[in-house]
């Protein structure tokens, strides 16, 4: 048997795609799988975006409580800034935009950004080093000793949160919402912005109970919230939910599917290299076919 | 079965007999109880009770019924609430605000009434705010908000609707570490000072663009006072926002029939004539109905006479008709100016006035052959009755 060099490498290009197809095909089957709750008794916070104000409490307790630049209270007063749309960058990890809201709403709408703390999150797939963890109480925290500064956790985001501190020459470091993990984990306190908001629009809790109380507050009032709860289902599920009463889908909730991001490159990935049998397969042909081929030379003579 | 247990269960059915009608009291009390909430504030028992058998004891109230009970049981007046209050309870960053009861109240007369904040009003005293709202969040009913959501959430909500402002130091002055970064307060601002009184009109003259008739007199002061209404019944809607938001859009030009709307809601099928007129015309005086009422008809409300709802009706004008259950031992005369004489108060009312007509002129003929007067010969002296309300 002859082996020309083309096919060679169409067998060996052919061999992991196949593997990988294999891994994935039952995970396609099914185009919406079920929420994934495994993190309903983790914490989360419910945003009820129709009581918040645009005050920027939030935004002012946040500074105060985390190791970012810290700005004068007096700044937090300014509410002009809520009108242009910001994002949460390397010296803020949270901000409140104003929304764009149809014309009849007799008030304008808010929402807060911050990490979602999705239930899958594709910052700490990406990550190669294991700087970023999902922790089992529902925070996505970030250890910036391991951290090499790839950023490839900012490119994997699907709401695009964390910053980076660019300005910084030395130890720059990824810059995103840690859920207060310390403060409500270790001191059993509530996050400095759930705490800092007059209003009460947000709902420290866990989330299973947030979920209910969200479905109940949509039931109740129908005229005031939309029948969606957002981070329930999106990508995967998220500790952090919205309920909202204008569409967000140009604000900073944007329309995603429920399958978590890195659910195929990870499937793909460990697929593999499950067991190590893929590559000892991969291998094994790859020797069968040099077999193949070198008893034909030798039957050959 | 051994002569001890026989005994005891004995004594158990005799005691329990004995305490039947004690039970039997306490179960009709709690019937009374469930008939008058529901009549007083029309609602069905379970709008506030997650169980069966509520009773005293044990209640079961739902967590919190404001999306249920919106109406309170109307009993309560502004008067007897505090002109001013100091909210004070979460004063560690900023000092307690300085409320105004009164004001706020006045102005919720002319919106959704006392209900706007105090959504959970069952009968008897008006619960203070913390009795529900604990000043630490309520871990078991997250929908509830804490003290101080409830408090922002309330204020809040009026106050960014027409001041388009959510600064803390619109109520609140900064204390400790944060004092020194206050800026002072804008002097032209309103807040803490008292809202002029409203003085309501007397009569309002508009012009219509209605050809036929364009004057429309409206008198106030007679919708108040003569048909009762309450402020709401006309100014619905009418929050700080109505007059205080200047950044709101202009009015949209009303319909026809939202400009009628307010009026058509009593007056039914009424003609344009009703209110339309080349003129301004006088107010209502019911001599003009034929029929003037004196010193104590005047005292009534109109739906004391008129009781058929909204519609005035037409009352029969005999006095006996209403008054029906006077004779000359439970009248007193004197209230007419006229005290009777010993002789005359012993007489009967249809002696003088024929067939108890009282409206008509009393005669003295039926006692009397010598045609006088009683103008002339009073049948006792005239008093001077106090015209005092």
């Amino acid at each position: 048997m002859s082996l020309r060099r083309r096919d060679f490498l169409k067998l060996t290009a052919a061999g992991p795609v196949a593997f990988a197809a294999a891994a994935t095909l039952p995970t396609s089957a099914h185009a919406s799988p079920a929420p994934d709750n495994a993190f309903d008794d983790a914490y989360g916070v419910l945003v009820d975006t129709t009581f918040c104000i645009g005050c920027r409490k939030c935004e002012w307790g946040c500074n105060e409580a985390n190791d970012v630049p810290r700005r004068a209270r007096t700044e937090f007063d300014d509410k002009s800034v809520t009108t242009v749309h910001r994002r949460p960058d390397a010296t803020a990890y949270t901000v409140v935009n104003q929304i764009a809201a149809p014309p009849e709403t007799p008030q304008p709408v808010y929402a807060k950004v911050q990490c979602m703390h999705c239930n899958h999150p594709a910052c700490a797939s990406a990550c190669i080093v294991g700087a970023l963890r999902k922790q089992p109480e529902g925070p996505v925290t970030y250890d910036a000793w391991k951290c090499i500064g790839c950023r490839y956790c900012m490119v994997a985001c699907p709401f695009q949160i964390p910053g980076y501190e660019y300005a910084k020459a030395l130890q720059p470091r990824v810059m995103k919402c840690g859920f207060c993990a310390e403060r409500i984990i270790k001191e059993g306190r509530k996050p400095a912005c759930v705490e800092n908001c007059p209003n009460e629009a947000l709902t420290f809790g866990r989330r299973r109970e947030l979920r209910s109380l969200a479905h109940q507050k949509a039931v109740a009032s129908p005229g005031r919230y939309l029948d969606h709860l957002y981070g329930e289902t999106e990508v995967g599920g998220t500790s952090w939910l919205y309920l909202t009463g204008v569409d967000f889908a140009r604000a900073d909730l944007p329309p995603l599917g429920s399958r978590p991001v890195p659910e195929l490159t990870e499937k793909i990935q460990h697929g593999v290299f499950k067991n190590f049998v893929p590559p000892l397969a991969l291998f094994g042909l790859l020797g069968l076919v040099m077999a193949s081929q070198h008893s034909g030379e030798n039957g050959g003579k | 079965m051994s002569p001890t247990f026989r005994r005891l269960a004995w004594g158990i059915v005799v005691l329990s007999a004995l305490h039947a009608p004690a039970l039997r009291a306490q179960k009709v009390q709690t019937e009374a109880e469930q008939r008058s909430h529901m009549e007083m504030m029309k609602l069905d028992c379970r709008q506030c009770h997650t169980c069966e058998s509520p009773t005293t004891t044990t209640p079961c109230l739902m967590a919190c019924p404001r999306l249920t009970v919106a109406q309170s049981s109307g009993k309560h007046v502004v008067s007897e609430a505090p002109e001013s209050m100091v909210l004070d309870k979460l004063a560690d960053q900023y000092q307690g605000v300085q409320f105004d009861h009164k004001l706020h109240a006045g102005m919720a007369e002319m919106n959704t009434s006392c209900s706007t904040c105090h959504h959970f009003c069952p009968p008897g005293k008006i619960p203070a705010c913390v009795s529900c709202h604990s000043i630490e969040a309520n871990e078991q009913n997250l929908r509830q908000p804490s003290l101080k959501g409830a408090y922002h959430r309330q204020c809040m909500n009026c106050h960014r609707e027409w001041s388009h402002d959510t600064d803390c130091n619109v109520c609140h002055l900064p204390v400790g570490k944060y004092a020194q970064a206050h800026d002072k307060t804008d002097p032209t601002d309103i807040m803490g000072k008292a809202h002029p009184v409203v003085v309501a009109p007397k009569m309002k003259s508009y012009v219509t663009p209605y050809a036929k008739g364009p004057v429309v007199t409206f008198y106030h002061e007679e919708h108040i006072e003569l048909f009762g209404l309450r402020c709401v019944d006309c100014h619905q809607k009418e929050n700080c926002s109505y007059c205080h938001d200047l950044s709101k859009p202009q009015a949209q030009k009303k319909t026809m029939e939202q400009v009628h709307s307010l009026c058509s809601s009593c007056h039914q099928n009424a003609k344009c004539s009703k209110c339309h007129d080349t003129v301004e015309r006088p107010a209502f005086s019911h001599a003009s109905t034929g029929w003037s009422v004196g010193r104590f008809h005047s005292r009534l409300e109109c739906r004391a006479c008129h009781p058929t709802g909204k519609r005035i009706s037409k009352v029969n004008r005999d006095c006996t008709s209403c008054h029906g259950g006077w004779n000359q031992s439970n009248f007193r005369h004197a209230v007419t100016g006229l005290q009777l004489d010993e002789t005359h108060a012993s007489a009967e009312c249809a002696d003088c006035h024929e067939n108890r007509h009282y409206n008509l002129k009393p005669t003295c003929a039926g006692c009397h052959d010598d045609k006088r007067d009683f103008k002339a010969v009073p049948p006792g002296k005239y008093v001077t009755v106090s015209r005092k309300r």
